[in-house]
């Protein structure tokens, strides 16, 4: 296909501009967003699940939620019954004393409470960690704090990068339509070293490009979709209800001692949810006006709009149905169609075999703009003729080369080292969410003070050693805490271990390789040991 | 874009003017192809939970505005095109609301 010359040099720079400021935000968010694929797992190597008594009868519930309710006045502003437990069939039941709210709350205590073997109420008020709901933020925010109103300054920011990820995307379409025939698959080593990573970097985009361009928009709907909704209703509804009526308020409030029995709920969910899996049931305003039970509903066949579940909301003192729209395989028309936004992008189908997908998509992702910003520091090199003195690389090339290095290497590493402290001091730190958050930080903008102080080239062979004890270190605290614990803990699988292995021995292999190519590297690339002072 | 008289001047780049047009010009007529599309679609205003649907709708109609703006010739084009496409929308939009 032929393109005109100019359009070409328009979308090259366009590509260029907005690539290279995005990239590195973006590589947080991929490398974040792949972890979050596996925020259980990780959860639970970090913090093995403590076995609860088991008293499992179909009743126990009821009698468990009635205790609770009766003995403990805070769980009847609202609490939350876990059912889908891998490890025990017992229910647990958590509330949290203060306001729930969508942000982060590092020293929020919750309440958790289960029946022992003899059904008597055993409650317990902890310090979660919350180390799932961090990987998750880092991924939304890019680990960047401060607040805009109700929202994170992270999570706008992220939202102009996928803005400019989008442009991004159209514009590599549009600069490799010309040459696509040609340069598809095709995979180049030898002695240009560019044109390998241009063609790796056009592989890896084009044939994730439908993914890529789900994850954009949706990263920009989520980060603006109260300003899409307001703009809606200001322009568009005015005063048309956009979200339908809201349910009939009762005459005085509700008092939760005359709650349903949770397995009539239970009932009620199964006789609508058909095959899905009750997951949790989330109570809201139970002594309100206008009372909810929200029911998380896991079923792999469908497309649902949670991260994980869809959902049904029911009444918790009348039974009535509230709203089926998100119910996995019944939502309404809409609903339905834009339930797959949300799955396309938390990758919550098809099971564990799409959680490996979307890791490794995650991944690419993030090579993608790892290696965007190569080339964009290649094409910038300044090559030292024959017989003249060796040109001085300029100070952006240096500076985006140290800060692709420290930015990408910190945060592995930065990652690696937070689960490392988790499983070190999770059962014995005082409040393991600040040891989470002082560790990640410090590691990060350490990594990223040395790939200034350093330049390039140096402190990609140390950052890359770096990741390398990072990555060792998780099966090493494996290791130490199981020769700690005499107790046999159930063992959840080595699924960690093993990743955090393989991605050591692809470290050790940068690093040597990396290593070598700083002494033996043309003395007029921003990689080499002479021009980074 | 494709038209004869565009090959003899190449495109200006204009960074700022397409940017910035595409950006607001780009997300107010999004806005209102979305609104056109609540109204007049399926279902009409009132059909429930397509709000959301609506809301989605605004992403991808921006993003395409936006990515694009820059085959146009020039910045004052982009602006001006963008301008007149507003007018026609929010018209639009304001007889299938009467």
């Amino acid at each position: 296909m032929k393109i005109r010359s100019d359009i070409l040099r328009v979308y090259q720079s366009l590509h260029t501009w907005v690539g290279i400021s995005a990239g590195l935000l973006l590589f947080i968010g991929f490398f974040a967003g792949a972890l979050t694929m596996f925020k259980q797992p990780l959860d639970h190597w970090v913090s093995p699940p403590t076995p609860s008594p088991t008293m499992a009868s179909a009743q126990h519930i009821d009698s468990l939620a009635l205790q609770a309710l009766a003995q403990h006045p805070a769980a009847r502003k609202g609490f939350t019954m876990h059912l889908g437990n891998h490890d025990n069939n017992a229910a647990i039941m958590s509330w949290t004393a203060g306001r729930p709210g969508r942000e982060l709350d590092f020293s929020a205590k919750q309440w958790t409470a289960t029946l022992d073997e003899t059904g008597i109420l055993q409650a317990k008020e902890e310090l979660p960690s919350i180390l799932a709901q961090m990987i998750d933020m880092l991924h939304r925010t890019g680990g960047i704090p401060g607040e805009i109103g109700d929202e994170y300054l992270g999570g706008y920011l992220m939202g102009v990068a996928g803005i400019l990820y989008f442009l991004a995307l159209i514009s590599g379409v549009i600069l490799l339509l010309p040459t696509m025939v040609k340069d598809f698959f095709a995979l180049r080593p030898g002695k240009n070293r560019k044109r390998f990573w241009l063609d790796a970097h056009n592989i890896i985009g084009i044939t994730s490009l439908p993914y890529h361009i789900v994850i954009s928009v949706t990263v920009i709907v989520f980060a603006f979709h109260d300003q899409f909704y307001d703009s809606l209703a200001e322009v568009v509804y005015k005063n048309q209800p956009m979200f339908g009526a809201p349910p009939a308020a009762a005459v005085k409030p509700y008092e939760a001692r005359d709650m349903l029995p949770l397995t009539s709920i239970l009932n009620k969910v199964k006789a609508e949810a058909g095959d899905s899996t009750i997951s949790e049931i989330q109570f809201f305003g139970l002594e309100s006006l206008r009372p909810r039970a929200r029911v998380a509903l896991v079923n792999p066949r469908y497309l649902v709009q949670g991260p994980e579940a869809g959902y049904l909301t029911l009444h918790p003192y009348t039974g009535a149905v509230i709203n089926a729209s998100m119910l996995p395989g019944k939502e309404s028309t809409w609903s339905a169609i834009v339930g797959p936004f949300f799955s396309l992008h938390f990758g919550s189908y098809g099971g564990d075999m799409m959680r490996w997908v979307y890791f490794a998509f995650g991944l690419s992702g993030a090579f993608l703009f790892y290696s965007g910003n190569l080339l964009w520091l290649e094409k910038r090199r300044k090559v030292q003729r024959p017989n003249q003195a060796l040109p001085v690389q300029t100070l952006s090339t240096r500076l985006m080369a140290a800060g692709t290095v420290g930015v990408c290497l910190g945060t592995v590493a930065g990652v690696c080292f937070t689960l490392v402290a988790g499983k070190l001091f999770a059962a014995t730190a005082k409040n393991i969410n600040f040891v989470y958050l002082f560790v990640y930080y410090s590691v990060f903008l350490g990594a990223l003070a040395w790939a200034y102080l350093r330049g390039a080239a140096r402190s990609s062979v140390d950052l890359l050693w770096l990741c390398v004890i990072a990555a060792l270190s998780i099966p090493c605290s494996s290791a130490f805490m199981a020769l700690q614990t005499t107790s046999n803990t159930n063992i959840t699988g080595l699924g960690v271990e093993l990743v955090a292995i393989a991605m050591a021995l692809a470290f050790i292999y940068a690093a040597r390789k990396t290593d070598k190519r700083i002494k033996d590297e043309a003395k007029d690339s921003v990689w080499s040991l002479q021009t980074s002072a | 874009m494709e038209n004869n008289a565009s090959k003899k001047t190449p495109i200006r780049a204009d960074w700022w003017t397409k940017t910035i047009s595409g950006l607001v010009l780009g997300f107010t007529l999004a806005l209102a192809i979305a609104g056109l599309f609540a109204w007049t679609g399926p279902g009409g205003i009132a059909a429930p939970q397509k709000v959301q649907f609506v809301m989605w709708l605004i992403t991808p109609v921006w993003m395409l505005i936006l990515s694009l703006i820059y085959l146009v010739r020039n910045g004052v084009r982009a602006l001006t095109g963008l301008l007149i496409a507003n007018a026609l929308a929010y018209a639009l939009l304001f007889l299938v609301k009467t």
